[in-house]
This record gives C-alpha cells, sequence and structure tokens, in this order.
C-alpha cells in the first residue's frame, strides 16, 4: 500500500516535471511513434534509426534554417492504444513540432484525428489514416511493388500464371486488391489469391493449391518468416514454382535463397541493390544516405532506414521552402514539394496527393551465391 | 410417534430404490435401496471408502447416478441439486461447506435463499435456528471461517434448517470433534427427528449413530450388507462383525 | 456484506459488520480522486492516460463481477469489449447512428453472444471454463481480423464520433474524463447493491462453494450465467466508450493484451473489491508513464513494482485497505 503511494507520488512529481521541462524551446522537435517492441520492431526501428541518422546529418551541418533538430522516441509497442499515449506524450509534455512515425497503421491512425487537432505535420512509414490533411507517407504506393513483379515476369520469363499469397494486413491487402487489377495489363492471369498468418507455421495447402491451379509464380506479399516457410514448402513439394516476395528486410532474404537458389526473387529498393543500381540523381540521393548510414550500422539493411531519412527531408525541406517552422506552414510547404529526390524515388506531393513517391524506383533482385544482384 | 425399533410401518418420506453412481470406470454405489420416514433417524455406517458419501451426493444430484430417488411419492430428477434443496432435501456436506469469509448471519440467511425477501418469514426461521443452537446467536455478525469446528458444524446445520427441510441430509458430522460438541449436535439431530422431521445420517462413529438412529444401514464397497435395529445390537464385537464380514 | 437487509430482527444486536470504521478504504478513493482530480487540472497526456485507465477501470469492474464476486475465470472478456467497441464504431459510421443507441445495441449484441457462449460453457468448471472463454476472446479477434466487409480488418475504423448526446458532446479532455468518471461511480455503486442483494449473495455462494451453494438451492448453473451476462454487458460498454473517446478501432485493441492488462488491474486493484478495479486501473496505466524515462529498464522497474504490491498486498490494494480496516475496528 505504501509502496504504491510513493510510486504514485513520484509519479505525479515526474508528469509535473515534464510540463515544465518542455516550455524552453529552442530545437525542432521531431516526434517518432515507433513500435520498437512488437510485431512491427524490425521495421520500426530501421525507421527510427534512418530518422536519427538524418538529423544527426542536419545538425552536423547547423541544423535547418540555424536551428538544431532534436529526436524523441517512443514506443508504441506495435500496439493502437499506445500509440495513442506516447503520441499524445509527445504532443502535450515534449511539445514535438513534427512526426516521423513508424510503420504501425492502426496506431497512426488511431491518433491522426488528435495529432490533427494539435496542428502537427506527420510524415509517415505506414499507410496514409483516412481523411486527415495533416497526414503524409514516404510509402510506394501499392501497386508498384506488384507492377515491377508483373513486369519481370513478362519480359524474362514464360509464366503467364500467377498464384497471389498474403497476409491480412492493410498495405498486403492494397497490394493484393492491385495484383488482380493490374494483371491482365501484363498479360497475366491471377489464377488463385490465398491468404495465409503471420504466425503460421505451414503453407504447403495454400502453395499446392496455386499450383494445382497453374501458377507458374508465387507472389508473396507480406512480411516475416513466413517467407521461408513459403520456400521450406515449395522444396518439400518439389515445385516448379518461383517465388517473388515483396520488400523486406536483406537479412530475412538470405536464409530463402540457401533454400530456393535461382527460384528465388524479391522487389528490392534502389538502397538494397545500391552497388548494382545504374548511376543518376537517384543512385546519387541514395549515396548522401548510406555513408553516414555505413559508418554508423554497416552492413545492415538501409531499406526502412533510407525512408526515415527522407521524412526529415522532406521536413527540412518544406522548412526551407517556406521559411516557417510553424506547423501550418510545414504542412502546406510538405504539398508543395514536387520533383524531390529522395532515397525511395522522387516525391510529388499536392493538396491532393500526400503518398508522394509517384515513380518506380524498384527493382527485381535476386541472392546468387551470398551476393544481391538484379535479376537478368 | 416414534417408530424406533419397529421397522418400515412409517410410509417413507424418502425412497431411494437401486441407486447407482460411478466414479469413471469405478462404480462406486452398487444398488442401494435406503428408506426415512417421519420422525425416523436413519444411519448409514460403514468403513472408509464404502460409498456414504457418495450416496449422499447421488440423493441429492451431485454426481451422475442411476436408479430412483423417490420423495413423498415422486421421482426425483436426476441431476437437479438446487431443485432437490428447493422441494425440501438439504444436505449438510463433509467438511460442513460454511462460506468462510461470510458472517454466520449472511451463511444462515443464504440457507433461506429461496423465500426471497420475506423478512417475517426469514425471522421465523433464523428464531427456530437460535432454539436449535443458542450459541449460534451470539456469533452472528462473526465470520465463519474464524469459528471452531463444532460451531461451524452448528452454523451448517442450522443453515440446512433454515431452507425448512422435509428430510435432512448429514455427512459425517462429528467429524474432527470433540466427543462433547458431537454429542450435543446429535442430541440436536435426534430431538429434530423426534419432532417428525427424517434424518438420514452417515457417520463413522457407529456406536454414536446407534444410539440415536431407528435403523441402520451398513454400506460396504457400495452395497447395503446389512440393515441393523439398534436394539439388537448388543455389543462392539456384534458389530465388528458386520464391518469385517 | 454490510448491513444485511433481509434481517432486521430485533433479537440480534449489531447486525452491522465489524468494521464502523472504513479510512482505509477512503484513502484509496481519495487516492483515486486525486489522480484523476490531477488530470482534470493539468490535462496534457495524463488526460489521456486517466481516461484509459477508467475505460478500463469499466472493463475491469465487469470481470471482478465474475471472477471477483463469484469466482469463474474468464480470459474472453475481452470478446463483449469488441462486441461493444465494433457495433458502435459501425453503427456510428456506416449507418451514422446517434452514440448512444449504437452503444445500447452493442450491449445487446453482446448479452446475446454471451448468452449463446455462457448457456453451453458454464455447465464447465475451472481450466475447461477458462479455456473456453480464452478460445473465445481469440475467434473474436480473429473475426475483428477476417470480416473486412465490416470491420475493415487491421485497417480499422476511423472517424467514429465522440460520446454525446444530442447537442452534447464530450471533446475536450475534461468533458471525457468527467463522463467517464461519472459512469466509473455509477458502476462502482451498482456493484456495491449486487453485492448486498441477494443476487450478490447468490454470487458469493458460488463462489465460496459450488456443490455447497447447490445443495442449498441456489441454481449455480444460472447464477454464474447471470454473472457472466452482467459482465458482458460492462465489457461492451467499456469497449464503446473506448472507441468514442480514441474515435478509432482496430482488432489489436481488443488483443489478449487487453485481457493480461484487466488481470493485472484486478488482481493489483484488489479481487472482489468495489474500489479494486478503479484504483487497480489508475495504478497499472500510470506506473509505465512513471518508469518511462527508465528507458530500456521501464518493462523491469515495472514488473518488479507489480512483483512487490502482490508480495506485500496479495489481496490488492483495495484489499489490503478493507484489511486494515478490519482490524482497526476489531
Amino acid at each position: 500500500m505504501f509502496q504504491a503511494k510513493h510510486q504514485l507520488i513520484a509519479g505525479l512529481v515526474v508528469a509535473l516535471a515534464f510540463a515544465g521541462a518542455a516550455q524552453a524551446q529552442e530545437t525542432y522537435k521531431i516526434g517518432i511513434s515507433a513500435g520498437l517492441t512488437g510485431y512491427a520492431a524490425t521495421v520500426d526501428r530501421a525507421w527510427s534509426d534512418g530518422v536519427q541518422t538524418a538529423v544527426d546529418v542536419l545538425n552536423e551541418k547547423g541544423g535547418v534554417m540555424g536551428r538544431k533538430l532534436e529526436v524523441v522516441i517512443e514506443d508504441n509497442r506495435s500496439n493502437p492504444q499506445e500509440a495513442v499515449t506516447v503520441y499524445r506524450k509527445m504532443v502535450s509534455s515534449d511539445q514535438v513540432n513534427l512526426f516521423s512515425s513508424g510503420c504501425v497503421s492502426a496506431g497512426n491512425a488511431a491518433a491522426a484525428p488528435m495529432v490533427a487537432k494539435s496542428e502537427i505535420p506527420m510524415i509517415l512509414c505506414s499507410i496514409l489514416p483516412k481523411d486527415v490533411e495533416w497526414a503524409f507517407t514516404t510509402l510506394p504506393p501499392a501497386g508498384f511493388e506488384i507492377e515491377k513483379r508483373f513486369e519481370y515476369l513478362r519480359d524474362k520469363t514464360q509464366i503467364r500464371k500467377v498464384g497471389v499469397l498474403h497476409d491480412p494486413t492493410p498495405y498486403a491487402l492494397l497490394q493484393k486488391d492491385v495484383a488482380q487489377k493490374v494483371a491482365a495489363k501484363y498479360g497475366i492471369e491471377v489464377v488463385s489469391t490465398e491468404a495465409y498468418k503471420q504466425e503460421d507455421a505451414d503453407l504447403s495447402v495454400q502453395l499446392s493449391k496455386m499450383q494445382s491451379a497453374g501458377a507458374g509464380a508465387v507472389m508473396k506479399i507480406g512480411l516475416g518468416g513466413t517467407t521461408l516457410t513459403a520456400a521450406k514448402n515449395l522444396k518439400q513439394l518439389d515445385s516448379p514454382m518461383l517465388l517473388l516476395t515483396s520488400l523486406e528486410d536483406l537479412a530475412v532474404f538470405k536464409p530463402v535463397a540457401e533454400v530456393l537458389g535461382d527460384k528465388f526473387f524479391f522487389v528490392a529498393s534502389p538502397s538494397q541493390v545500391f552497388e548494382a543500381y545504374p548511376d543518376g540523381p537517384l543512385k546519387t540521393a541514395i549515396g548522401q544516405f548510406l555513408d553516414p548510414w555505413k559508418k554508423k550500422f554497416g552492413d545492415r539493411d538501409p531499406n526502412w532506414a533510407s525512408r526515415g531519412w527522407d521524412s526529415v527531408m522532406l521536413a527540412a525541406k518544406a522548412i526551407e521552402t517556406g521559411k516557417s517552422f510553424e506547423g501550418q506552414a510545414v504542412r502546406e510547404n510538405l504539398e508543395k514539394i514536387t520533383g524531390f529526390q529522395g532515397t525511395t524515388g522522387v516525391y510529388d506531393m499536392s493538396p491532393t496527393q500526400h503518398q508522394g513517391i509517384s515513380s518506380n524506383p524498384f527493382v527485381v533482385a535476386q541472392i546468387i551465391d551470398g551476393q544481391v544482384r538484379i535479376a537478368q | 410417534m416414534t417408530a424406533a425399533g419397529t421397522l418400515e410401518v412409517v410410509p417413507p418420506v424418502l425412497d431411494v430404490r437401486g441407486l447407482t453412481a460411478r466414479y469413471g470406470h469405478v462404480e462406486a454405489l452398487k444398488g442401494v435401496d435406503l428408506t426415512a420416514g417421519r420422525g425416523e433417524l436413519v444411519a448409514v455406517l460403514g468403513p472408509n471408502g464404502a460409498g456414504k458419501s457418495t450416496l449422499l451426493r447421488a440423493i441429492m444430484g451431485l454426481i451422475p447416478n442411476q436408479g430412483e430417488v423417490r420423495f413423498l411419492d415422486k421421482s426425483l430428477p436426476r441431476r437437479d441439486p438446487a431443485g432437490a434443496a428447493n422441494k425440501g432435501v438439504v444436505l449438510v456436506p463433509e467438511g460442513r461447506g460454511i462460506f468462510g469469509p461470510m458472517t454466520v448471519l449472511e451463511n444462515l440467511e443464504l440457507g433461506a435463499f429461496a423465500i426471497g425477501r420475506d423478512k417475517a418469514e426469514m425471522e421465523r426461521r433464523l428464531n427456530r435456528v437460535f432454539e436449535l443452537f443458542p450459541r449460534v446467536k451470539e456469533r452472528l455478525k462473526q465470520v465463519a471461517g474464524s469459528m471452531s469446528g463444532g460451531e461451524q458444524q452448528m452454523v451448517a446445520v442450522g443453515r440446512a434448517m433454515m431452507s425448512d427441510p422435509k428430510v435432512l441430509l448429514l455427512d459425517e458430522p462429528s467429524l474432527g470433534l470433540a466427543p462433547r460438541v458431537t454429542g450435543e449436535i446429535l442430541d440436536t439431530l435426534g430431538a429434530l427427528s423426534a419432532s417428525g422431521l427424517p434424518v438420514v445420517l452417515v457417520e463413522q462413529k457407529a456406536p454414536l449413530a446407534l444410539k440415536l438412529a431407528c435403523r441402520a444401514y451398513l454400506l460396504s464397497l457400495g452395497r447395503i450388507v446389512a440393515t441393523i435395529n439398534p436394539r439388537e445390537v448388543k455389543s462392539h464385537d456384534e458389530l465388528a462383525q458386520y464391518y469385517f464380514a | 456484506m454490510t448491513n444485511s437487509p433481509s434481517t432486521t430482527s430485533p433479537e440480534a444486536p449489531g447486525l452491522a459488520r465489524p468494521h464502523t470504521r472504513h479510512f482505509g478504504s477512503a484513502a484509496v478513493w481519495a487516492l483515486s480522486a486525486a489522480i484523476i482530480g490531477y488530470a482534470l487540472v493539468f490535462g496534457g497526456y495524463m488526460a489521456t492516460i486517466v481516461a484509459f485507465a477508467l475505460i478500463y477501470a469499466v472493463f475491469v469492474s465487469g470481470l471482478n463481477v465474475f471472477m471477483g464476486l463469484t469466482a469463474q475465470v474468464s480470459f474472453g472478456q475481452s470478446a463483449f469489449a469488441a462486441i461493444g467497441g465494433y457495433t458502435s464504431a459501425v453503427l456510428t459510421t456506416t449507418y451514422e447512428w446517434a452514440p448512444l443507441p449504437g452503444m445500447v445495441a452493442g450491449l445487446v449484441f453482446a448479452l446475446v453472444a454471451a448468452f449463446l457462449i455462457g448457456f453451453p460453457t458454464l455447465r464447465l468448471k475451472g481450466h475447461y471454463l477458462a479455456m473456453a472463454t480464452l478460445a473465445i476472446g481469440l475467434i473474436t479477434y480473429e473475426i475483428a481480423v477476417e470480416w473486412e466487409s465490416v470491420t475493415q480488418g487491421y485497417l480499422g475504423i476511423s472517424g467514429i464520433p465522440p460520446l454525446g448526446i444530442g447537442p452534447f458532446e464530450a471533446v475536450s479532455d475534461r468533458a471525457i474524463l468527467s463522463v467517464l468518471s461519472v459512469i466509473v461511480v455509477i458502476l462502482a455503486f451498482a456493484v456495491t447493491r449486487i453485492r448486498r442483494s441477494r443476487l450478490g449473495r447468490a454470487f458469493s455462494a458460488v463462489a465460496g462453494s459450488e456443490e455447497a451453494a447447490g445443495a442449498l438451492g441456489i441454481n449455480v448453473s444460472r447464477y454464474k450465467l447471470v454473472s457472466f451476462l452482467i459482465a458482458a454487458a460492462i465489457a461492451s460498454l467499456s469497449g464503446s466508450l473506448f472507441v468514442h473517446v480514441v474515435g478509432y478501432v482496430s482488432p489489436e485493441v481488443f488483443g489478449l493484451h487487453m485481457v493480461i492488462l484487466a488481470f493485472t488491474m484486478v488482481y493489483i486493484g484488489g479481487l472482489g473489491t468495489v474500489a479494486g478495479p478503479l484504483i487497480g486501473a489508475l495504478i497499472i496505466s500510470i506506473l509505465p508513464e512513471v518508469f518511462r524515462g527508465m528507458k530500456d529498464y521501464q518493462d523491469l522497474a515495472y514488473g518488479v513494482t507489480m512483483i512487490l504490491i502482490l508480495i506485500y498486498a496479495p489481496k490488492g490494494i483495495a484489499g489490503v485497505a478493507g484489511a486494515l480496516d478490519a482490524r482497526r475496528s476489531a
């Protein structure tokens, strides 16, 4: 009992201290609501480190318009309710100026109305919350990963029938819908669409159905260990089908490549195939990010981190264009960004387009002899 | 009125016919017949594991059973303890089944659960329990779990009496009690049966039960092996013969 | 368990319960009021945390009826919160109902579901019942994920209107906190009444021993079902409150996480006590914030504190307060 009382008093004191400390506002604060623990941990830790890398680089150059940046990061445990709490904490206690939040879509959606009311722009890793003019995303349109794979099948293989294997996450569902819609444009037929769950330990039923429906390739949409499961199942079934998966951390793909070898393809972002990527403005932009990233994290996968980096650079661009740190101004100038070369592609925002990436930067890649290569 | 000694002259209130019960594959009760009529206190004797408690639990419908339990010339539903209790067949379970965290009064009131909010009737029944066990009245607001075993047994019997039973079943009320307290409780039971209430008393301490009973059933391995007229039991040795037969 | 309303016997003096002084319990209520008061006055993110805590206090109050008063175990109460929450969310967005009728509809659905589930499962005992209820929670979660045409799956439903009746809408932190506080107080009052009532006596008899209760003529399965229905109705209410306060719902909200949190709250607060759900919910919600500054050690500090509370207050905070009162007046 007394124990609990003391804790509470301590809690109240801490809370008061928070409220007081946030008064002096010299740095420009970027808040991150990230799933540092829970299902989004891999992605969101990378995203957060990307944001931090960008902030460090900008601060070394003297900040943005002479003002230093500061990162405030809170773990939302990949849970929407926790996300609302940490967003609220960062809004009222830390008084952050902008959010660069991670990939927990539900958490971002749950907090979005409250953040909008506080007039704080959000640049996200996840899909856009509905009807919120304060939110922007670095996420490429759902079609890009799909179209790149169809394109590859059309141009480089004889395969014209595919199966779509997806998990129930919002982004995967969007991609699945796109796949069914655009397949015909590439002369490809989706003969089978099967769902699975992230925790499934066996996908052979879904894969067998696809094979018997005549599919020559499996388009897998979704993250995590299920990719390796699918690969093992294909091997067990001795299936001739190719496996083409969506964007993912390279660390996940290495064991998959060991199982399936040259039957395994994946969508890669330019930063993941940096060495092999053709020269151009995109390669230059990635290089600017990859240098400090590699200094700090070595060979760690740069994919999601590069989008975190982009989110900071977009914010800096908007601030410099409008010469204002004020929320409303930053929001309006984010909408005005066009032709901005990021690490994931070119961003073209507008009042009606808050998902900025407009050209498809992806490539289809393979891992041959442990080396990542653009698929031929 | 008392019928001690004259077997089977009183029409039975409780008439158990061919009652069988099993725990899993073990047949714990193998076709037991037993009757208890107005004013009769019948004892069920037998060694540990004979099936005495099982018999009472089966009569109440607390465990799956086969056979028939007739009460006031109607069959009791097979698996409905609450229904049986509300009809007037009330069990004071082994270990008393007192609600420890509740007060004595609350325990007693639960015994009269079926009467609802009838305060006058509640008073009447409480007073009757106080007459049977004056000591209980002094402890009404005490938490039942903090009382001695004997007092708890009094509350348990009192609680059963609160429901105004037509047949009272008791499972080893003397268990773990000092002889004096046991005597006190058994005397009350004797008085209750003398006032007309049929009582079925399961007891391991045969001599105590035989003093009160008009008839005793000797249960062994789930069967009634003997029906005894207590007046005809001359000595402990004779009883022991039944036990070890 | 205090004054026994069904006895007015003049021959039975002092029928009131032993404790006449309630310093400990009063302290628990005062502490709860102080925390809510702090959030009301200072607002900020404490307001969000306390609002969530109050919603949880509602949910835990229901759990407390089933687990505390009736001594049954259910890991599936989140299912009824989900039914209430999703019914409110769908009816107020897709069909543009007002919040209150949506809430009532959720309550009805939750009761129907609880009846259909409770009728067969409540015949089960102990861990069988626990397993069955766990399954119900998981199944409901799956339905929320898979029934996309209605629930929108993981994407969730956004744009849910705030709590409100007619022109009055609870939008500000203060309004939300006030509405939730009133609901929690009403529920605490209702639980007090239930405990003292005939129904409450039946619950505690079932809690004490199902066999003894049955032998006394108490229809055990019926009262277990009633207790389950009350708990489900309250859970449904908490689910509706959640979606209106946050304005958004997705399946994760009503996942296993919710059940674990609620169990922690009910045990830390004091199982079977009236003030337990509130103080438990408040403390469990605030503790992580107290330790938030400790970053990576946050979970460790939280865990250690939980263990300390359970060692020194095994009956929960309200339980200890009640025991102190009893000892003082004895």
